[in-house]
């Protein structure tokens, strides 16, 4: 059965098209993937992100748990702070990549669209084995997920909330009331833009909020934003999709997550990593740029002098530097910057050079 | 929202247009396909003088999104195409009738003509 967003009826008064995503039946655009990119990186856009899921860590012991099953110490994450971090198998490879917010007492830990059982169940096994007094739960079907993204996002939200927004610093999150509606705030987000990400467990009073945030971001010309321009905003910024950039099974390190991994801490999958480390040999997310006209897709092969070097795993064409761009598993030693490669689309090779990420810098809005 | 349909083209299930001059067949998609694909944003065209038979992989839009293949409505050989979408391809968008055609084929056999749809018929399937 294809899951609905409890906001479906709103995006089809604003005349969402629909595509089926992990499950749920999710707007993939309202007005056109263009606009709505252009939209969040200049002004500001407004997201139903409630195919996400939410699951709680309760227990005395939930820090624990967080520190044995991520790549963080949680311990070092203040409360009213979040992080991105991902859970690992054994071996070393993503089971997901998410966000957990510490909220007092308890974890609110923000895993991908579908992956909620998955997660959960895995979180309780560890649990268990290891005696540690912490439950998973999974809520995800009682909250509904609003972003709110790009430079406006603040002036936009500020107008519905009494707490000065500019004190909530880059990832610090918080319980709040907007305008008569309980939520979790966090200054986070998906496209790299100023943003702030709402967890809402009334549905009702989730839709009234919807409306409102329109309203209050009217006078910037918000617009609501489908999944497509997520997509899109999220590769010009080089943040991974788990369905993409984690598919067959990659480590952190392939994909180039290093900068989140905390090594002072015991956790499940260190010691794959740490012999992967040392063997060094591995593919790495790359980020390419098109130099010829075309557009590298999920799967296209990537070459070197005719020889397979690596495979996309995100690609799109870039609305703001409209030029072709992917994400690809390159092999080690074919990446350093400024290299010409060629991606390899409908059989014919399209040259792409090695770039550093983000393809698209901060403030890119403020030059255009 | 209608969509432009205009009297004097033919008609494929595919969403393409074709209007038949003599012995050429102008291609293009329909007003309905391109709000459906929005936002093309690239058109890969066959090369002048290859020869396609009906069905054939005849030319491919992409969107930001999405990666559509146009197949020949009928078999021929590819006499020009509209090389100004390799610098504007939205103009498949714009104007998907006129400055957004894709590709003039010869006509090889005018007895598939005969399995194209009038106005009439292509606008009770949109």
């Amino acid at each position: 059965m294809l899951l609905k967003s409890p906001l479906n009826d709103i995006h089809k008064e604003f005349r969402a098209k629909f595509k089926e995503f992990a499950g749920f039946e999710m707007p993939i655009q309202f007005s056109s993937i263009k606009d709505e990119h252009l939209t969040v990186r200049k002004t500001v856009g407004l997201f139903d992100v409630s195919h996400m899921s939410n699951v709680w860590i309760t227990g005395k012991d939930a820090e624990k748990l967080l520190t044995l099953t991520t790549l963080e110490d949680a311990s070092k994450i203040k409360d009213g702070m979040s992080q991105y971090t991902a859970i690992l198998r054994e071996d070393g490879t993503i089971i997901d990549d998410t966000i957990f917010m510490h909220l007092g007492e308890k974890y609110m830990i923000i895993p991908n669209a579908g992956m909620s059982d998955k997660v959960t169940e895995w979180l309780n096994k560890k649990s268990d084995e290891h005696n540690i007094c912490a439950t998973a739960e999974n809520v995800s079907r009682d909250y509904v997920i609003l972003a709110i993204q790009g430079p406006k996002s603040r002036d936009t939200l500020q107008k519905l909330i009494d707490v000065d927004l500019k004190k909530v610093g880059f990832f610090a999150c918080r319980f709040i009331n907007i305008s008569d509606v309980e939520c979790i705030i966090s200054h986070t987000g998906y496209t790299g833009e100023l943003g702030f990400e709402l967890q809402i467990n009334n549905l009702e009073k989730a839709k009234k909020l919807f409306y409102k945030i329109l309203e209050a971001g009217r006078e910037f010309d918000i617009k609501p934003i489908g999944l497509g321009a997520r997509d899109t905003l999220r590769i010009e910024k080089c943040f991974l999709l788990a369905g993409n950039e984690f598919e067959g099974g990659r480590t952190p390190l392939e994909a180039i997550m290093s900068w989140v991994i905390d090594w002072d801490h015991d956790f499940i999958g260190k010691d794959s990593l740490l012999i992967q480390k040392e063997m060094g040999d591995y593919y790495r997310l790359t980020c390419l740029e098109c130099i010829d006209k075309g557009i590298p897709r999920h799967g296209c092969e990537v070459q070197n002098e005719g020889k397979k070097i690596g495979i996309v795993s995100s690609g799109t064409l870039s609305p703001c530097l409209n030029k072709g761009l992917a994400m690809a598993y390159v092999h080690p030693e074919f990446r350093e910057k400024d290299r010409i490669l060629d991606v390899i689309i409908r059989g014919k090779q399209v040259k792409a050079k090695v770039v550093k990420p983000p393809f698209v810098k901060k403030d890119w809005y403020k030059q255009n | 929202m209608t969509k432009e349909i205009r009297d004097d083209l033919k008609y494929t299930d595919a969403h393409e247009w074709l209007k038949i001059i003599d012995n050429t067949a102008i291609i293009g998609i329909t007003d309905y396909a391109q709000s459906e694909l929005t936002d093309i944003v690239f058109a890969e065209l066959p090369e002048v003088g290859k020869e396609l038979i009906k069905g054939d992989e005849l030319c491919v839009v992409e969107s930001v999104k999405s990666v559509s293949e146009i197949y020949a409505p009928i078999s021929g050989k590819v006499v020009r195409i509209n090389e100004k979408l390799e610098d504007t391809p939205e103009m498949i968008n714009e104007s998907p009738y006129d400055d957004g055609w894709l590709v003039e084929l010869e006509i090889k056999n005018k007895r598939e003509l005969e399995d194209l749809l009038d106005a009439g018929s292509y606008k009770k399937r949109i």
